[in-house]
């Protein structure tokens, strides 16, 4: 498989001065292509700041402080404006969480995907709305945003993210602003697309079980880094991270019945600037000595990677 | 005309008198009706009666020509500097909310600067400037009126860029300038809208101040502030000189002003008035 998206060591940063926060210290990713990565964190773990990079989209407060990204192997940052937009609009495509927002409230539905579909015409709108499992396409082409409901509004904006059948399909937890039973509808909506079009997807998420139910990869974000990774089984059955292993016990559907959860104790951290040990180290419950002075080192074997000082073995649960 | 349903009835009320203005204005001076409004045709200062319904003034002319006259001078003046002022501000504001960055502050201290000073110095500054007439109350309005109506602009096509379907349309392609003015520009048009009819009250109040001060609209020509300055000399022994286009003022202020409102609460719902 050949890797499409590569985010090398990226730290990014917004404002300056004493009110400097770090978004990214330092996070690693491989997406292969036609792969299906999701990423899992905490609010403020950086996951839509590593969105937003994948495009170039960040805001004009971020600063990119080192690392780089790479789309198809050329770095988003050398891209010409023309290139990166060439590249935005034949290889990239992105669900937000907010659906109504994602759509122009001003606009027809059917204008909005007649754009997006570059004058294929009346019929390729229908052919889409249809795609995207939205019962009378032609009343959805004449109406406003505001006159959809949540889960209408993210099928149309699922259909535009689509439309052009991209490489990269990025969604920015598309489902949280949904009502429980339509999440599923939409997520299998997104795979069933992703798969026929050969799109990988990214998808960012805070929910591990969820994400590696349908992932074949899964990458759990913590303080700006990517603190483990791996094929999604293993790292839900076996996680070798202590904030992974935490992260799972912590989830209401793996505990069983009269079983109590066990939250993760404290505060995600508030990055001002390059963590001076493990961002994980005040909340870790089996934090050694180094993990408040040592950045912990990549740890990889067998299609695994940890950042951990003392990482649990492959295959052993935690 | 779907937008005009949603108004409340006091906004209704305003367009209605709005309209009724205009409408006497051009009857005024496309129908000539009252007669000429510089003809001397009566006695000096007659009170209102039956032939000369308004009165006359302090030359003998009649006075309802002449407010008839008065308010389409000062409707059109103010109408033209608002339009002025609508398509610079949303220009400047749109580029400077959307792109950001240095440009936006610099857009923004420049009209900071103009904001800056009170509105009937800018105007008599101006009015220095350039002269007296029509060409210096135009001006005035506009650098009145431009600044806040730019910072507003600015402000809202700042949260039309930051919403996820201008990335969206970003994302599939499209151009700044197909952003811009596909995207952004119809989601600002109802702030450029509301703070226009306010603009348009502001710049009848700017052409009476300016006028009142001798610098404005010039004799024999005829215009609100006009009528007005004339119609204090005479305060005590004809107060019709001064009622009528004083009266005519402030409805049409107020008139703009509650339209204006209505027209808030109906193109930007989310600041509108929480009581009713």
């Amino acid at each position: 498989m050949t890797v499409l998206l590569h985010v090398e060591a990226l730290v990014v940063e917004y404002g300056s001065g004493d009110g400097t926060v770090r978004a990214l210290d330092g996070a690693e990713l491989v997406v292969e292509e036609g792969a299906t990565v999701g990423v899992v964190g905490e609010s403020g773990s950086g996951k839509s700041t590593l969105g937003a990079a994948v495009g170039g989209l960040l805001p004009a407060a971020a600063r990119t402080v080192a690392g780089d990204v790479r789309v198809g192997g050329v770095s988003v940052a050398a891209m010409t404006p023309l290139q990166r937009r060439a590249m935005r609009r034949d290889q990239l495509g992105y669900v937000f969480q907010e659906p109504i927002g994602a759509l122009d409230p001003t606009m027809r539905i059917g204008r909005q995907l007649g754009h997006v579909l570059r004058g294929q015409g009346r019929a390729a709108v229908l052919d889409w709305l249809e795609r995207v499992a939205l019962r009378d396409p032609a009343r959805v082409a004449a109406a406003y945003p505001h006159q959809l409901s949540g889960g209408m509004a993210q099928r149309v904006a699922i259909a535009m993210a689509m439309a052009s059948e991209p490489a990269l399909l990025i969604a920015d937890e598309p489902t949280a602003a949904l009502d429980s039973e339509v999440r599923e509808e939409v997520l299998d909506l997104v795979f069933t697309l992703a798969a026929g079009a050969g799109t990988a997807i990214l998808w960012l998420s805070h929910d591990l079980p969820a994400v590696a139910k349908r992932c074949s990869r899964v990458a759990v974000m913590y303080g700006g880094r990517v603190v483990e990774s791996g094929p999604a089984a293993e790292v839900l059955v076996a996680p070798r991270h202590p904030y992974t292993a935490a992260l799972r016990r912590s989830v209401p559907s793996a505990a069983g019945r009269g079983e109590r959860l066990v939250p993760v104790p404290g505060q995600p951290p508030v990055l001002t600037g390059a963590a001076v040990g493990c961002a994980f180290a005040p909340r870790c419950p089996a934090v050694l000595e180094p993990c408040t002075v040592d950045r912990p080192p990549l740890v990889g074997d067998l299609d695994r990677d940890v950042l951990c000082h003392l990482p649990a073995p492959v295959g052993a649960a935690r | 005309m779907t937008w005009i349903r949603g108004l409340d009835r006091l906004s209704l009320a305003g367009l209605a008198v709005l309209a009724l203005l205009v409408g006497a204005a051009l009857a005024g001076t496309l129908l000539g009706v009252g007669g000429a409004q510089d003809a001397i045709v009566g006695p000096r200062l007659a009170p209102p009666d039956g032939q000369w319904p308004l009165g006359t003034d302090q030359l003998g002319r009649s006075m309802l020509p002449r407010v008839l006259a008065g308010i389409g001078t000062t409707l059109l003046l103010s109408a033209v500097a608002v339009a002025v002022t609508a398509t610079a501000s949303t220009l400047l504001g749109l580029v400077a909310g959307y792109r950001g960055g240095w440009v936006g502050e610099v857009v923004l201290r420049g009209v900071d600067v103009l904001y800056a000073f009170p509105t009937i110095v800018l105007a008599i500054l101006v009015a220095a400037v350039l002269g007296p007439g029509r060409s210096a109350t135009l001006a005035s309005i506009v650098l009145v009126t431009v600044p806040l109506m730019t910072r507003l602009v600015k402000v809202a096509a700042e949260t039309v860029a930051r919403r996820d379907f201008v990335t969206s349309a970003l994302i599939s392609g499209a151009s700044h300038r197909y952003v811009l003015a596909r995207h952004v520009l119809p989601n600002v048009a109802g702030t450029v809208a509301v703070q226009g009819t306010y603009a348009l009250s502001v710049g009848i109040l700017v052409e009476g101040g300016l006028s009142f001060l001798g610098f404005g609209v010039q004799p024999p020509a005829s215009s609100l502030g006009a009528l007005i300055q004339q119609g204090g000399i005479y305060l005590l022994a004809a107060p019709w000189l001064l009622v009528w286009p004083g009266m005519v003022l402030v409805a049409a202020v107020l008139a703009i002003t509650v339209f204006g409102d209505g027209l808030r609460d109906r193109l930007e719902p989310r600041d509108s008035r929480a009581l009713k």
